[in-house]
């Protein structure tokens, strides 16, 4: 009996040219490849878990608006998470002007199943509570590394800086967020 | 021993932070509908095109207004400094009368410098003997020679 034959995934390059030939699908298979460590990414950076969604969305429409302008210096996903960290900033900009709440404040008032929440360990909401009392870079650093498991020589060139520095930053993180969490 | 117990909880205190910070955010990742997700993403690309006409137009607007500001500014510098007559340059002096001279015949150009003349020997400027007689110079070397004066 024949084995199915294994089609192998486009890569995320391919599907970036196509979507600027103007495929659509190849647009929605990015959306579907990266959108949940997207949203892991941003919830973890401060975004109420309510508006998650709507960021996710935002950060691929202006990721695939300025496509033309990612040079492959660091990988695709890693590039996505910068824009995301640049939409959530804008977020949180909105969110002041309207004086609905702090930043900080929104995401420890999750929306959602109250069941969900006491399940949530304390430690984990420490910790989230925590990375906000972090400077911008130390956080983004914190998440790339810890939570997304990029190398710092990815993380150094996502966001401009050298391996070394984003190693420095990720320390200082570590250190602080242990004080915390503790 | 003491050394390798505090290295020991050190490596577990970074391991803890690495796992908690790992399941950060799963919660929102796992409600996320990515199908749904997509599709607006591609419905949105779709309904407003990327911005960059409205981009450009925005610039060449810019421009414009600074354009409008420089000139303008100029153009109220010119009038507000004092010494110059607005719109007139020394160039453009000098080179409306070159013009007018091209207009004149060889006896009007002699009769102008015949009253050159006047001027200079009423300002006892004495005129060398054996120098050239600006009678005997035609109409092209009248105009050179008028040009020189003008400076």
């Amino acid at each position: 009996m024949a084995q199915p034959h294994m089609v192998p995934a486009a890569p995320d390059a391919a599907l970036i040219l196509a979507w600027q030939a103007g495929d659509e699908q190849a647009a929605a298979e990015l959306v579907g490849r990266h959108a949940r460590p997207l949203a892991r990414f941003l919830a973890g950076a401060g975004a109420p878990d309510a508006d998650v969604d709507d960021l996710v969305q935002e950060t691929f429409i202006r990721a695939f608006r300025s496509v033309d302008r990612f040079r492959g210096q660091c990988q695709f996903r890693t590039w996505l998470l910068t824009i995301g960290s640049n939409v959530l900033k804008d977020f949180g900009r909105r969110a002041a002007r309207r004086k609905v709440m702090p930043l900080d404040e929104a995401v420890r008032d999750v929306t959602g199943d109250p069941h969900e929440h006491a399940e949530a360990s304390e430690t984990e909401e420490l910790l989230a509570a925590g990375l906000q009392k972090l400077p911008r870079l130390q956080r983004e650093v914190f998440l790339l590394r810890a939570q997304q498991g990029l190398e710092y020589e990815e993380i150094a060139a996502a966001l401009a800086t050298t391996p070394g520095a984003a190693r420095v930053h990720y320390h200082h993180a570590v250190r602080r967020l242990k004080e915390i969490v503790k | 021993m003491k050394g390798d117990a505090m290295n020991s909880d050190a490596m577990n205190s970074d391991a803890r932070l690495e796992g908690l910070a790992k399941r950060l955010g799963h919660r929102a990742a796992d409600r996320l509908d990515v199908d749904a997700a997509a599709r607006k993403v591609v419905e949105r690309l779709r309904e407003r095109p990327a911005p960059r006409l409205v981009w450009v137009q925005q610039t060449w607007l810019r421009i414009a207004a600074a354009v409008v500001m420089v000139v303008g500014g100029a153009v109220i510098a010119s009038r507000v400094t004092p010494g110059r007559r607005p719109g007139v340059s020394p160039e453009h002096v000098a080179h409306f009368v070159a013009d007018d001279l091209s207009d004149l015949s060889a006896d009007e150009l002699q009769d102008v410098l015949a009253s050159f003349d006047e001027i200079i020997s009423s300002d006892s400027a004495a005129v060398p003997e054996g120098s050239t007689d600006l009678h005997e110079l035609d109409a092209q070397q009248l105009r050179v020679v008028l040009r020189f004066l003008e400076g």
